[in-house]
């Protein structure tokens, strides 16, 4: 059985590795967006527990975004307080993300479960800011953006559709709630551009199937995850991209303790909208350098260029399961994990890019009912 | 070139769900939802270490504790001692137990029973289908059989003790007597 299942199962995934790869190469993305937050499957955090139990994962990840070679970085200005877009004013220098993410993964029923999701955020972020307007020759000025807050929560309810002891078939359907800020400042006192805040500003709609098959029973597990994400238009105008994620990976258990990890990460950022008028900033540098040339003066809904982006990634990573390695209170039913996202492919659109990140985590799980039907 | 990329995106997705379909389909049939006390106990047959098979309905007429658990399930192993003791006390008053091993090597199991001491049957579910039976998706889960073959317990996740495993026996013995005395 577990043995037709793997036939079955390689030449689809050599199929869909090949699809993502002509993806990438014979085709153009659309875009990069300001900042993201490297995502994995954690297994414990996608699953429907049991009744009763409550899945604790805290995750810090590292996220940095870089210019790719070949690059300039040149993208628009965003500023929500006029409702303008300003083509070619900025300049992008460097992303870092840090993010302490908190997730309450609870099973009210064996197949009905309850997860929310706190995310707490660092950002920095470096760019140089009005080409064509600042500094004697338009050079533009730099600015950098530094904000640490509460970013969006996201409440999700799941359905385990086909629970066995060898399987999982997992739909979700999440709220994403606006908690993030979306008025921070950067160091000229100006309003930060939205994809660089830490909040969305609105409501986002997040549907989601996991899937987990033991191949191997306590040995080979082969997993995958697949979700959506649309956020509607926010207050100030701007509505971000909508948002593809898959995934998919396998766990070998090595010895009951270590289990190595891997997985394939695809993530596809759909163009940022916002409504605003459209201006063309002057070429820089420039002997003359002035305000923008205002294109269309309209305030419409207009597609963001440089937003939105396309990435795969390879993550190995490993986990200690401490219950089998001490005998603690503290130990019981937790679990330690390292993931390291190495970039396969790219497409940033002439914008930041996402480089290698990090990913450390801590799973504790608490029996909060008795289980006993 | 936007449609080439919407193309490519939209054969992305339709493939990677029919990976998860394909890998699901196999297993597709196999959950089901726990049985609820007073359901009659779907019969099945099961090898045990030596190569008998034995079968649900073979014990009719007694009370029959089917437990299911695994060697790395360390909440089965905890409980099993109280079901070796109860059994070996309760064995000629009509109480069985079938513990079902899910999904691991022979080997491997008759090694953990043989270091435990164990000497009720242990039976092989290799293939996870009388777990899938039982709807059971984590371990340990036992079911208590009557003499009618009707499930009079189904516990999940909790130990048993012997206490307990006592407390049910005299309790659906109790309850056969009875009728057999109304009966009369």
């Amino acid at each position: 059985m577990s043995g037709k299942a793997v036939h079955r199962a390689i030449p689809l995934l050599v199929i869909l590795i090949g699809v993502l790869g002509l993806h990438f190469t014979a085709s153009r993305a659309y875009a990069a967006c300001g900042a993201v937050t490297c995502f994995v499957v954690i297994g414990s955090q996608q699953q429907v527990p049991q009744g009763g139990l409550l899945t604790t994962n805290t995750i810090y990840n590292y996220t940095p975004m870089r210019l790719l070679s070949g690059t300039s970085g040149v993208i628009p200005a965003i500023d929500q307080t006029e409702r303008r877009l300003i083509l070619d004013h900025h300049q992008e220098v460097r992303t870092i993300t840090n993010t302490l993410t908190f997730d309450l993964n609870y099973g009210i029923t064996d197949r009905f479960g309850l997860e929310v999701t706190i995310p707490y955020l660092w950002r920095t972020h470096h760019h140089i800011d009005g080409l064509g307007e600042d500094g004697p020759n338009g050079e533009g000025e730099p600015t950098t953006f530094s904000d640490n807050h509460i970013g969006d929560m996201t409440i999700t309810t799941k359905y385990n559709m086909l629970p066995t002891l060898r399987s999982m078939l997992v739909l979700g359907f999440g709220v994403q709630l606006p908690t993030g800020s979306t008025q921070a400042t950067d160091s000229a006192g100006e309003v930060m551009e939205a994809p660089t805040q830490l909040g969305r500003g609105q409501v986002g709609l997040i549907g989601s199937v996991y899937q987990t098959y033991e191949l191997i029973p306590h040995r080979l597990n082969q997993f995958s995850f697949a979700s959506y994400r649309h956020t509607f238009r926010n207050n100030d105008g701007y509505q971000f991209g909508d948002e593809w994620n898959l995934n998919i990976g396998a766990n070998v258990v090595t010895v009951p303790w270590l289990v190595l990890m891997g997985q394939f990460n695809y993530r596809y950022l759909v163009h940022d909208n916002m409504s605003a008028s459209l201006e063309q900033s002057l070429p820089s540098p420039t002997p003359t350098p002035g305000d923008p040339i205002v294109i269309a003066p309209t305030i419409m809904n207009r597609q963001v260029p440089n937003t939105g982006s396309t990435f795969l990634a390879f993550s190995p990573g490993f986990q200690v399961n401490l219950d089998g390695l001490f005998d603690s209170p503290l130990t019981r039913m937790a679990s330690l994990y390292f993931y390291s996202q190495i970039p396969v492919a790219r497409d940033s659109n002439n914008n930041l890019a996402q480089g290698t990140s990090f990913i450390f985590g801590l799973t504790k799980s608490f029996q909060v009912l008795n289980p006993e039907g | 070139m936007r449609e080439a990329l919407t193309r490519s995106g939209i054969a992305g997705v339709l493939l990677a769900l029919l990976f998860v379909c394909e890998l699901t389909g196999a297993v597709w049939g196999m959950g089901s939802r726990p049985p609820v006390a007073g359901m009659p106990a779907s019969d099945f047959a099961l090898p045990d270490l030596e190569g008998r098979t034995h079968s649900l309905s073979q014990h009719r007429g007694n009370i029959v504790l089917v437990n299911f658990w695994a060697t790395w399930c360390k909440p089965c192993t905890t409980e099993m001692p109280a079901m070796q003791a109860c059994y070996d006390r309760l064995r000629d008053k009509g109480f069985v137990v079938l513990a079902v091993n899910e999904l691991e090597d022979e080997a491997k199991v008759r090694e953990h029973i043989r270091s435990m001491g164990h000497t009720f049957p242990v039976l092989l579910d290799k293939d996870n289908q009388v777990a899938n039976q039982y709807g059971v998706y984590g371990l340990p889960v036992s079911v208590f059989v009557d003499q009618n073959g009707l499930i009079q317990e189904y516990v999940k996740g909790s130990l048993l003790t012997q206490e307990r495993i006592q407390e049910v026996v005299d309790r659906l013995q109790g309850a056969t007597a009875q009728k057999a005395a109304t009966r009369s």
